[in-house]
This record gives structure tokens, sequence and C-alpha cells, in this order.
């Protein structure tokens, strides 16, 4: 690599949401430019004017190499080295088929979308593997709730891809002395991890809610780890990655935290609100629900224990009351040693 | 959209209605094609690339300690003599060979004894490569060659049209070889493209037979001959020789096993494929033991591509392309196929590798005899060209362009820019050529040509099996032969059912069909089948008797029904239908 080569280049970030705001706002510090695509030309007008995306990060300044836009005219109006999608998953294909046509090939991709796609079970870097004309593809994951990075609190994540290309351009852009990166090989383990959480989340926003104390919340996080191992390894990850920062950690965080979108939605509905209207209440996109049903079909036909993830499937589509769901798991007959 | 009159509307492939092929392939006698191999000056260009691989090698381990290689290479070196030394099987040409490597191994012992400084032992190492070298370049003698291209298309007439029975009918004239060597798939993609760059060919492996039909069908494309990496055994047979040089054949020795060997073999291929030279090698390895698809690939010498392309495009090469075209070969009978999946069995039976290749000679008389049955039978041997494809697995158009998802084209040099600069990147490269591999091995399966026969063998497998569910594989390949008659009615049905999975994968283009097999009437295809199944081998594949069918010899029917493997006709024959597979990855046999 030509030295200094990341901090002359130009990135862009796609979606101007929490994350992707405080995600250019990293990499803004180590490269020259970074462009980012926000859906509507009103936002990216006031968040270039205001320096604020108020909507998704409270008092947070943008850094000045920051530049919004709305088209992806403007977006790839220069040669970018590097893009990172921080789309909702339902989003990426669409969005990917557009930006297809806009990449040169020598690009390199990361995403930080904790998401599959619908149907095809397909994890978002081979979402972007199909639409995109590149391969050199990444995936950005960890406990990294974005209010915390705003406000410059130490964290760290991981970045993975099957090339050192990607994971030492992702080192390069988003290190920083409050922000460390750690590297994995195992794409499939970091992309599941980051995915899989999200249902546990929502599991402990729900045992919150009732004031349920740390002997559940523990019993949750051991054995939602167990049931994400399990999916994970049968999806061709190594389970030892799931120990790390973007398995382990990132279930603790989001289930610990009451700023995950996820969890909120598990503490309004065991408060007996109705999903639709916690999600409306939400304003933002919580990826739990739908991996929530995605992961309980598949793992369902392919018969992969997953019993909290059962539950909290019942519960979601309101055919199970929490307290049936807690019956329920509390209940499972126990293993007998043979 | 224009439709060309002679598309075939079943296969949706081209097809010369008078010949069975591609309109392109020529079966008239027309002259060879001459090409970049042709046109080097032999004796230069031998020692050129000599020199050059051995710079490579050189430079590949020049952060290594010479004396631990050196020695790496010497004991690897007396050890596989050692073992030839007691092989039944040796012949004189890999005797003769190894007696100039006795003489070579003692000269570098003596060296060995006045060496004193690292200098010396770099140079000793350098040697070594060079006899490595050498070896594998072999000995390209201009005159032999032109006469071989001569010589061999006409042997290969010769040897075909003398075998066909009508040819001594009186009334019948003789009937050629294109009624019985069908060549389809992208041919004419295949044509623009060796224009336009250099084509790296990478076939399935059934049979030691491949070697020869390769050498001929790119004859018949109106190719120029192509670089081919051939088993020593394979030269030591003075017709396949021929052969082999036809195809501009160099030498690879599965014995040697040092580092220094496969290295200087991964360097002869970049050398030679940086020049330009069309090259054709098995991705495989060897020969499939199972009689499947092959699905593993190995992925050094295919990494040879991306970096010959690398480095055209670093010297500004007017054509620094290098397109993968994959093909597949079928044949109703193989003719190694009983000592192939015998070796697989063995291996699968006690998880050991499989052992190599031997240096068996191909004796002259039973290759005679496996061209003799080919024709006299009227067998049929299909030859698919599959869709091009750049060194990272992206097809490419017949302009050459590679092309990405959504219409776009992607510049192959772009993919090789990292941090600004274009350049090689071990790890990177590497894992563009494993994607690559797994893009060969998913279009071998798609590029497959299903034959009556092979249909045959697997229903009547999928029958036995369904019959004896509790036993596991090898228990039920010894089932008794009392226990393998199954009523010709059941049989029908269930060739019925397997066609009709068939068909509905050709329909989502996952595979093809040969022609008999378009036929509906399953008496019609699955009797050709019959009678095609195996036929060269002494015993009866499928056995039909009043109004049973049964086989007499188990292993070769799974070898033949193999063939079928990795679309998960198994499984959805069996009631285990699934839209979805467990995983991302079929580690577990999922597929099969």
């Amino acid at each position: 690599m030509k030295k200094g080569f990341w901090s002359s280049s130009r990135v862009a970030v796609l979606g101007g949401g929490s994350f992707g705001t405080v995600i250019a706002n990293m990499v803004a510090k180590n490269v020259a430019q970074v462009s980012l695509y926000v859906r509507a030309e009103e936002q990216a007008r006031q968040m270039n004017s205001t320096r604020m995306n108020p909507s998704y990060v409270k008092e947070m300044v943008l850094d000045e190499k920051i530049r919004a836009a709305s088209t992806y005219d403007k977006v790839f109006e220069s040669d970018l080295d590097m893009v990172i999608f921080a789309l909702p998953s339902h989003a990426t294909r669409a969005q990917a088929k557009i930006v297809a046509r806009y990449m040169k090939g020598h690009e390199l991709v990361l995403h930080a979308t904790k998401g599959i796609e619908e149907q095809s079970l397909k994890r978002i870097s081979i979402v972007l593997a199909e639409e995109l004309p590149v391969i050199r593809i990444g995936a950005i994951s960890g406990p990294n709730l974005a209010g915390e990075i705003a406000k410059n609190e130490p964290a760290a994540t991981v970045v993975a891809s099957p090339f050192h290309d990607v994971i030492i351009a992702g080192e390069e852009i988003l290190s920083n002395p409050r922000f460390r990166v750690y590297t994995s090989h195992d794409l499939i383990g970091v992309e599941w991890g980051g995915t899989l959480k999200n249902i546990f989340a929502i599991a402990s926003g729900i045992l919150d809610s009732i004031g349920f104390g740390w002997n559940t919340k523990s019993l949750l996080l051991s054995r939602g780890l167990a049931e994400m191992v399990r999916f994970g390894v049968a999806m061709g990850a190594d389970a030892e990655t799931f120990l790390g920062l973007s398995g382990m950690g990132d279930l603790i965080a989001t289930c610990s935290s009451n700023q995950s979108r996820n969890f909120r939605v598990g503490y309004a509905l065991a408060k007996g609100d109705k999903l639709d209207e916690v999600l409306a209440d939400l304003g933002q996109v919580a990826e739990g629900v739908r991996t929530t049903r995605i992961v309980y079909e598949f793992a369902k036909e392919r018969s992969v224990e997953m019993p909290i993830t059962e539950a909290v499937y019942n519960i979601l589509q309101g055919k199970w009351t929490v307290e049936q769901g807690v019956a329920h798991l509390m209940t499972r007959p126990t293993v007998q040693d043979e | 959209m224009l439709v060309d009159p002679r598309l075939n509307p079943l296969s949706g492939s081209l097809i010369d209605p008078t010949t069975g092929s591609h309109p392109a392939v020529r079966f008239e006698t027309h002259p060879a094609v001459r090409g970049e191999l042709y046109n080097l000056d032999m004796r230069s260009y031998r020692d050129d690339v000599i020199e050059n691989v051995v710079r490579r090698t050189t430079a590949d381990f020049k952060s290594q300690d010479p004396r631990l290689l050196l020695e790496e290479t010497l004991y690897n070196e007396r050890l596989r003599l050692r073992r030839s030394r007691t092989s039944p099987i040796l012949s004189p040409h890999v005797a003769n060979r190894n007696k100039r490597d006795v003489r070579f191994i003692g000269r570098i012992q003596a060296g060995l004894k006045s060496t004193v400084s690292l200098d010396d032992y770099q140079h000793l190492l350098k040697d070594f490569g060079g006899h490595f070298a050498a070896e594998i370049c072999g000995n390209f003698e201009p005159k032999m060659y032109d006469f071989a291209i001569k010589f061999v298309p006409w042997m290969f007439d010769w040897i075909l049209n003398a075998a066909s029975v009508k040819r001594f009918i009186p009334g019948v004239s003789s009937e050629s070889l294109q009624s019985r060597l069908r060549v389809v798939g992208e041919v004419e993609h295949l044509q623009k493209l060796a224009q336009k760059g250099t084509i790296l060919l990478v076939p399935t492996h059934l049979s030691n037979i491949d070697s020869i039909l390769i050498g001929y069908v790119i004859h018949l494309m109106s190719l120029p001959p192509f670089a081919y990496g051939a088993g020593l055994n394979l030269f030591s047979n003075p017709v396949l020789s021929f052969a082999m040089s036809r195809l501009g054949a160099y030498t690879v020795d599965r014995q040697k096993s040092s580092p220094l060997y496969k290295a200087t073999l991964k360097n002869y291929s970049t050398e030679i494929l940086k020049r330009g030279i069309h090259s054709i090698f098995f991705p495989a390895g060897g020969r499939v033991r199972s009689g499947a698809i092959e699905s593993h690939l190995k992925l050094g010498l295919l990494g040879t591509a991306l970096q010959a392309q690398l480095e055209r495009y670093q010297e500004n090469s007017p054509n620094p392309n290098i397109y993968v075209v994959p093909m597949v070969m079928n044949y109703h009978f193989v003719f190694e196929a009983a000592s192939l999946i015998e070796d697989y069995l063995e291996a699968a039976g006690k998880h050991r590798f499989a052992p190599h290749d031997g240096d068996a000679q191909i004796p002259i008389m039973s290759l005679a005899r496996f061209f003799w049955k080919l024709f006299s039978k009227q067998s049929e041997v299909w030859v698919r060209v599959g869709r091009p494809l750049d060194v990272f697995g992206n097809f490419v158009d017949e302009n050459g362009f590679s092309l990405g998802p959504n219409g776009t084209t992607i510049d192959p040099k772009k993919w090789l820019i990292s941090g600004g600069e274009l350049k090689a990147v071990k790890q990177r490269d590497r894992e563009y050529t494993e994607i690559l591999g797994e893009k060969i091995s998913g279009r071998y399966r798609a590029e497959n040509i299903v034959l009556s026969s092979h249909l045959v063998a697997f229903s009547l497998f999928q029958l036995l099996r369904k019959q004896y569910p509790q036993l596991d594989l090898f228990r039920f390949l010894r089932i008794s032969r009392a226990q393998r008659i199954v009523p010709m009615d059941r049989f029908y049905a269930e060739a019925e059912k397997c066609h009709q999975m068939v068909l509905q994968a050709v329909d989502q283009g996952r595979l093809h069909l040969s022609g008999p097999l378009k036929c509906g009437d399953v008496k019609i295809w699955a009797e050709e089948g019959i009678r095609q199944l195996g036929l060269f081998h002494d015993v009866k594949v499928a056995r039909v008797d009043d109004q049973t069918i049964t086989t007499d010899d188990m292993n070769l029917l799974y070898y033949y029904r193999n063939r079928l493997t990795g679309y998960g006709f198994g499984k959805i024959d069996e009631g285990l239908q699934s839209k979805k597979f467990f995983g991302e990855t079929d580690e577990k046999g999922f597929l099969v």
C-alpha cells in the first residue's frame, strides 16, 4: 500500500441513520473526504448547513469533511476508495442495484447492517456480492450503540472479511484513540452474531419490563448465546466467533442497554402495547422483529433447537402472553444424561 | 430478439442437425491452426522459459534457508526413487527418467560435500530447480512438433474411422466420427475469445482417454495447439505421447512431492500463460475417483491464471486477459471405472487419502480396444464447452469483457488494485482463486450433460437403495445377486420419475440433456441407456432378463450413477424434499 493511502482517500457512507452518521463522523477523522448519502433532500441540506443530524443523533457535530447528499450522482461524483452501507436490511438490495452502476470495481465495501434478507436468508455481504460489481466485501459489527459513540465514549468493533484488503482498510479508516478495531476472517460468524443478538435484545426488554433481576438476565444471555452458536455453526460459522466482540459483546450491549431499539420493542410489548403501535412509536427500524420470524421459521424447518427464539416469536405474534412464554421456557424437559 | 434457426429448443444450444455438434465444430479434414505455440522458436523459447521459471522459483523461496530446502528436496526425491524401485508397474520410460534422476542427485550430493558458503547452496538449489524445470518443459523439437501437428489429426481420423463397423459392411459408406462425438456449448464464444486473449481450458477428468480426446476436440474447433500438463505415464505410450505433443504437452510427475517441484510446476504454468500460450489443466488434479462431477479443485495451479494476467497488465501487454473455460466430458463408459471406484470406496471407507495415480502404462492394445468399442458399438461421447469466465469466475461476454451483476461490466484490472496500486497481494489473490474454484465446480454441474446411461444407473441404484434403506453404503454395495433383481415395470416407473426430476432441473438451467433423453418415452431412452451403460466392461452394469433388470456389478452401477450427484436428486427421490438446504455450505452432504 502506498504510504498514507487511506488518509488521502474518499469514502462514501450510504445511510444517514444514527449509526451511518456516527460512522461517517469516525471515518472523516481518518480520510480526505466522506460523502454521506441520505434519502431526503431536505435532510441533506439541513445536515450540510447546520452540521447536525438531530432526528437521529443528538448533539453530535458533523466533521467538516462530511458532505451529505441525497442523490447517488453527487455521492459518486469523484472516484471513491471505499463504500460503506449503513442501510436497513430490507433496503440494502434495492439500493445496491442502483449503486452498482456507479461503482468502478476497485472500491472496497463494508456494511454495518445487523440483519439478513427475508425469505432468501442471505447475509448482507452475499446480497451485496450479488448486486455489486465488486467482491471485496466485509462487515462492521460489535457492541456499538450509536449514542455512546457519538459522546466519544471508549468502544470497539469487529471488521470481518475473507479479504485482508478490506480488514486493513477498515482498521485504517475506523480506528481512533477512543475506538478500537478488532479483525476476523469469519464473516459468516460476525454477520450472524450481529443479526441473532437482536432476538435476545427483545427478550431482554421483556424481562426488564416485567422487572425480573439479574439471575433471569444472565440466564437469558447465556442460553441465548448457546442458541446463537448452535444456529451460527449450522450456517457455517466458527463457534469461537460468538465468544468475541461481535457475538457475546454485542449481545451484552443490546440486552442491557435501554438505548437499543430492539430492547425498547420488547420493553413496550411486555407493558401490553400492540406490536404495530410500538414499531410506529419507535420511528426507526427494529431489525430484531423481522429477524425473529425468519430465524424461527428456518430453525424449526431444520430442527435447530432455539426455545428462546420460539418464545419471542410467539410473543411478537401475539400468540403467547409473556407469562406463557416464561412458563414455556422454564418448564422445558431437562436433558437427561445418557 | 432474433432466434438463431440452428438453436435447439430443447437444449438451448446451437446444434448442426447433420453432426449433432455445434456448427462451428468442423469434422471435415482441415489444416491445423498454428497459433502462438507453433510460431515460437522452440530452442530459444525453451531456454528462456526454463531460465525464467528458475528465477521465479528462486524468488519464491528467497526467505527460506537454502540448506534446509535443499535437504528437504533431496530427501523427497530419494524417497520417491526408493519407492518406485519396488513398484511393479514401472514403465521403461519412467525407469529411464529415474536413472537420470539418480545420476543428477548423485551430482548434487557430491556438490554438497564441497559447499562452504550459503551462495554455494543457492547455486545447487538453482541447479535442482533447473533440473525440474527442464523435465517439465520437455523436449520441444520443432521438427517433431511440426510432424505431430500434421500426423495427429490424421491418426485420429484413422483410429476412429478404422473402428467403424460399417466400414466392413458393403454398400454402407464408412461412418465417420461425427456420429459418435458430440461437441456442443459455447464453441464460437471460445473461438472468439482465443483471438482476444489467452484461453485456460479446465476440463473435468474421468479417464486417461480425456487427454487424447481434448486434443482432437481442440483441432475440430479450429483452435491452435494448447499447452497441457500430462502425467509422466502418458508419455510412456508412443501413441499417446504423439497425441500429447499435438497438444504441446509438458510433463507433470505426480510422484514428485517436494515444495521445490510444486513451485516449479506452478511457475512454469504462470510463465507460459503470461506468454499468451493457451493452456489446459485438469483443476481436480487427477481423474475423479467417484465418477461424480468434481467439487474439490486444486487451487495452486488455478491461481497461476490470475498471477499471469496481473503480470500481463503490469507489462502493458496488448491482450492481457486470460479466459477460464470449463469443459465437461461425458462417456457412457469409462475405461478405468472399476479401479477408480475401488480406489474411491477404499479411501472413503478407511478415511485415508486415495493413492496417487500410478505409473501404469496404457497398453496400445487396450487403447485401440477402447476406440474399437466406442465406434463399433455406436456409443457416444459428449463434450460440452462451458460459458467462459474471467480469472475471478465472472462470466465473460463475446468481446471478452467481464460481466458484473445488474448489467455492469467489470474491469478486472480494478479488482487487482489494492491500496491504490496494481500489484499482487498473496492473501487477496488466494481468496480470488478460491472463489474461481467454487465458480468452476458450480459451472461443471450446470454444464454437465445427462446421458441416458447415467439416468438408467441412477434410477436402478435408487430403486435398490430404497429397498435396503437400513444398510450403509458399503454393505449396500455388497448385496447379493438375488437381492439386486428388480421387475422391469417398477424400474420404468422409477426411471420415469427420475427423468421428470432431471427435466425440472434442466428447466432451471442446472444441467443439460443428451439427445436421447429428450424423448418422452421412458422405454425408448431407457433401452438406449441400458445398452450403452458401461458397455465396455466385461460385466453387464445393467442386465435385462425376462421382465427383470439387474446389475452384475454394484460398484460400477454406483460409479455411473454418481455422475448425477450434487443436484439433490437422491434426496428428493427419497422423499426428503425441501426448498432450502441446511446452512450455506454443504459439508454434511445434504445436497447429494
